[in-house]
């Protein structure tokens, strides 16, 4: 950034001398090499994760399998009823049972200055409306993203941003709720199943689902979406997760399809829940441009989709905006009301990068929901200009952050000197004076409230230098030449405990980091804080080049998406940490289907993390989020007050008096 | 002078081909790949495994050493393909076209509006040299240049948008631009220019009206110029004929190498506005690290840069009689 403001600056030899300075940019980004320390003899953690992927086969390509005809499965099956449900009966029944602290009126006059206050205002303003009669049906809202999307196409999803706008257009048939439950959902499902053994899922679609097209959704286009999914050959990137793990999809007639799984999982559920695209629309093209990009025609179709949820793609200007509208053939059909009518006409997304601009945005009234920054929470949102036409609110959110201590190096493969910065850490200050006391010290991978959660709550670790100092010297970490940093012999060589820690460059992360360093120069250690770029800093993760690292982490579905944190050698499993016994215990926990044995094989897993403290835990964010007053109904997940079912669906704006 | 464009021409072939492999070789060794951040975007359910992660590698192209990879593109670039945004899911082309109207849109009042008017400053500043009206006019002129901004963008925001309402606060076109009629459309992307241009200009023309300033004041130290005032030139005589005209060759130059500068964009106005410019485009697609429309970018500036060169020293010989191409 700082090099765009000094070319900005200075206009002359604007463009040559911007190049080699881009050139340098990068050049000084270098590529580091993973350090090279004397060997322990005592290491105790060896990532494979290289290794494992070179042995490895690649994403295998869909086996050809012969499902057994619908009657015969039906004969054996032993089919079970699985939840298909209503999320807003289910979210109208929880807020029925919830008493209003306080009116309407009063909450739109109330300033969230404490959390009595916050709770006041989601009483009375995140409820859904006594009768259609409150709602305004023709209102539009105006949302805000922070990046622009990178596709329309469900398949191709990756980012929150993609995720933010595909779930309005795209159809699905599973869906879960803010305590992460799976359920099929009632607007598009007539019936799910489960064989007793848990192989097969059976799904019968509702026959008064069409595409924007006006052709009909079914069964058919469910198989062919799985079997895109499953062609290797197409880059898609996020949403065909999990799904090596389903053997097959087949529809056996218009609106009945079986999901055939390889194993008996508790998370096969996760699995069945797939995008899907019209096979009639791309069942010629994708042959001949396997990109799903590429082609004049799917550039057609990744500007004006083919949509099958409630909403279509009416404009889409990059950079700057995206409209929704409601699609009328979501809930009529042929004449008749089939589904509620979703509650805005329009939905803009509004791409605002800049978060003082969208501040700004949100007084004006142009913008009527805006995820806040903690210092726009704490600073920049408590005058008149901001409550004159929006409140805000503040909600648990599953999200932590920690400092990882990559095992890998003679400095952190001991267990002592880990719990050794577990106890250096200064979590007043960055708790409460960082964060200003907005959020609760974590302690391990699952928060209060989550089914996997300790039954007893853990005593979170204290600052605590002396007991630190005593486990270092336990570890051999003394000062033995007096030069005020300490020193061990490793393999005869003698090593200083200097590190470096790893954030992303921004001013709140280099001073959480700076904290740590200033509590670990107290104990003679030499921390550097090391601010990196994005995706150098997600590349390092990647590969280990690092030494320390502040990050975070949201949470997924499922505690079993855990894995790919904690299993030896998985993709986000950063500090290199490696157990057979957690790795055992991630596939016991997929394969119970008992959900308190569940909990348990989790609790496990937790336990064996926390006494390791491969990271220090330090807080769970809160999810901040400010509202236009006309604006109701947002209710919080783990995942935010969108990322859920209902989640969107439960917003709506209240209609004129 | 033809033997000197052709001999210019491909001077600048080769150095295109060596800006291009350089930085290419620069952008590959760069920690990360597009799927980095991919994956740091996703849903935890939803991360790529390893074995994936090296499938995608393979079907983007990744897996090739850079300089075969370097070879593919260039191979290309030659029959006009820019090649496919791995983010953006279009061809590089496309995006860069989809650019380069909103850019050029705040680039082309920008440099007009700082030429139109530092050029004049310039010439009074240096006339009224060590009056008091010529220093409120340079101590206004080194405040702009060294004021950021995002900071005046910020105050233009509070004072135009949101005080006084009389400018949008963001954005290149209001909800309702496609009712519009043509004059209305026109207006509309003009009234959310205007803030964005300011941004935009400002700093240009004080440094621009300090180059020209400072030019003059080296010219008119000069002899001819001593000479031109004791045969009894007049002093704007003296200034517009025959200091001027010899200010022109640095003016040359930097109005030369603006050319480029004209569809660089720039980031922090481009980001604080929500205006779908190059800069913008140029930061992100670093940051993710999406190769192809990084090199047709890089492309793209390194020919304007050397176009601009070229174009420069041809107009040293038209405003220097000095100055023969042949030689």
């Amino acid at each position: 950034m700082m090099f765009w403001m000094m070319e900005y600056r200075t206009r002359s030899g604007k463009s040559l001398p911007a190049i080699f300075a881009f050139a340098l940019l990068l050049a000084s980004s270098g590529c580091p090499k993973a350090p090279d320390y004397p060997k322990e003899d005592s290491d105790v953690t060896e990532s494979k994760s290289t290794g494992a992927a070179e042995e490895e086969p690649s994403f295998p390509p869909l086996e050809p399998y012969s499902p057994p005809a619908l009657a015969d499965l039906d004969k054996t099956a032993e089919w079970e009823d699985r939840p298909v449900l209503d999320a807003m009966k289910m979210y109208r029944a929880l807020k029925a049972q919830e008493p209003e602290l306080v009116s309407v009126k009063e909450a739109l006059k109330l300033k969230n200055n404490s959390d009595e206050d916050n709770n006041k205002i989601l009483s009375a303003l995140g409820r859904p409306p006594a009768s259609e009669k409150d709602v305004n049906f023709d209102a539009d809202i105006k949302r805000h993203l922070f990046s622009d999307i990178k596709t329309t196409n469900p398949l191709l999803q990756s980012s929150t941003a993609d995720v933010d706008v595909v779930g309005m257009t795209s159809i699905g048939f599973f869906s879960f709720d803010w305590k992460m439950e799976p359920f099929a959902p009632v607007e598009t499902v007539v019936s799910w199943q489960t064989s007793k053994n848990k192989l097969y899922d059976k799904v019968v679609i509702r026959d008064d689902l069409v595409w924007s097209d006006g052709k009909p959704i079914t069964a058919h286009d469910v198989v062919f979406s799985f079997q895109t999914l499953m062609n290797p050959k197409i880059p898609i990137p996020a949403v065909r997760t999990g799904m090596d793990q389903l053997r097959w999809v087949e529809a056996y007639d218009d609106h009945t399809f079986v999901i055939f799984h390889k194993q008996s999982l508790a998370t096969n559920v996760w699995n069945c829940n797939f995008p899907v695209i019209p096979k009639h629309i791309y069942e010629e093209s994708i042959p001949k441009d396997l990109t799903m990009t590429d082609s004049d025609y799917h550039q057609k179709y990744e500007q004006n989709p083919v949509c099958g949820g409630p909403y279509r793609i009416t404009k889409r200007v990059k950079g700057q905006e995206i409209v929704l509208e409601r699609r009328e053939d979501w809930y009529m059909h042929n004449g008749k009301q089939v589904r509620p009518k979703p509650n805005y006409k329009q939905i803009r997304f509004r791409v605002i990068q800049d978060a003082t601009t969208a501040r700004l945005a949100l007084n004006d009234g142009q913008l009527d929901e805006m995820e806040l920054q903690a210092r726009q929470w704490v600073e920049q949102t408590n005058d008149d200009a901001f409550y004159a036409r929006n409140t805000k609110v503040r909600g648990v959110q599953w999200v932590y952050y920690h400092f990882g201590w990559n095992l890998k190096t003679p400095y952190f493969s001991d267990l002592r000197v880990r719990q050794a910065m577990s106890y250096a850490v200064n979590y007043d200050q960055i708790l409460n004076k960082l964060n200003y006391g907005l959020y609760k010290q974590s302690t391990g991978e699952f928060p209060d409230g989550h089914w996997a959660a300790p039954e007893k709550p853990r005593q979170p670790y204290v600052q605590d230098l002396a007991k630190a100092e005593q486990l270092l010297n336990e570890a051999g970490w003394t000062d033995s030449d007096g030069d005020g940093i300490r020193d061990k012999k490793i393999n005869g060589k003698p090593v200083k405990f200097e590190f470096s820690v790893m954030c992303n460059n921004e001013q709140f992360r280099i001073d959480v980091c700076t904290s740590l360093a200033e509590s670990l120069n107290r104990l003679g250690i030499l921390c550097h804080v090391k601010p990196t770029e994005f995706t150098v800093w997600q590349q390092n993760a990647i590969e280990h080049k690092f030494q320390a690292l502040f990050g975070g982490w949201g949470t997924g579905t499922d505690p079993s998406t855990l894995a790919n944190l904690w299993k030896t050698g998985e993709g986000r499993n950063a500090c290199g940490f490696s157990s057979k016994e957690v790795d055992a215990l991630f596939v016991e926990g997929e394969r119970e289907l008992d959900q308190s044995k569940r909990a348990e094989i989790y609790r496990k897993i937790d336990q064996i993390l926390w006494d390791e403290q491969p990271y220090t835990w330090l807080y769970s964010r809160s999810g901040f989020y400010a509202f236009n007053k006309n604006v109701r109904g947002y209710m919080f997940s783990p995942r935010g007050p969108f990322h859920y079912s209902p989640g969107f669906d439960a917003i709506w704006t209240v209609a004129a008096p | 002078m033809l033997n000197y464009l052709i001999r210019r021409l491909a001077i600048g072939a080769l150095t295109l081909l060596l800006i291009t492999f350089v930085i290419y070789g620069l952008i590959r060794k760069m920690p990360g790949t597009p799927l980095t951040v991919d994956m740091a975007e996703m849903d935890p359910s939803k991360q790529i495994s390893p074995e994936r992660a090296k499938q995608l590698a393979a079907i983007y192209g990744l897996d090739k050493p850079w300089p075969q990879a370097y070879l593919h593109w260039i191979g290309n670039v030659a029959r006009g393909d820019l090649g496919r945004s791995y983010s953006r899911k279009q061809p590089v082309l496309k995006i860069i076209s989809e650019r380069i109207g909103p850019t050029l849109l705040l680039s082309i009042p920008s440099l007009m509006i700082s030429y139109l008017l530092s050029i004049p400053l310039g010439l009074y500043c240096s006339a009224r040299d060590g009056k008091s009206d010529e220093r409120v006019i340079s101590t206004i002129l080194y405040m702009l240049y060294s004021f950021p901004a995002f900071v005046a963008a910020l105050f233009l925001q509070l004072l135009f948008a949101v005080h006084l309402r009389w400018l949008p606060l963001f954005g290149m076109m209001s909800d309702h631009y496609e009712t519009l009629g043509t004059w209305g459309k026109t207006c509309d992307i003009f009234w959310h220019a205007l803030l964005p241009v300011t941004v935009f200009t400002y700093g240009g023309l004080a440094y621009d009206a300090r180059f020209i300033r400072a030019n003059m004041q080296e010219v008119l130290r000069q002899d001819y110029i001593r000479t031109a005032r004791a045969k009894g030139l007049g002093p704007v005589g003296v200034i517009w004929k025959h200091a001027f005209r010899n200010t022109l060759i640095p003016l040359v130059t930097l109005i030369g190498l603006t050319l480029p500068g004209l569809l660089s964009g720039s980031v922090i106005v481009e980001q604080i506005f929500t205006w779908p410019g190059m800069g913008r485009q140029f930061f992100e697609s670093i940051t993710e690290r999406d190769y192809p429309t990084v090199m047709g970018l890089t492309l793209m500036f390194s020919v304007l840069t050397l176009a601009a060169q070229l174009l420069a020293d041809m107009l040293y010989a038209v405003v220097d009689p000095r100055i023969r191409l042949e030689d």
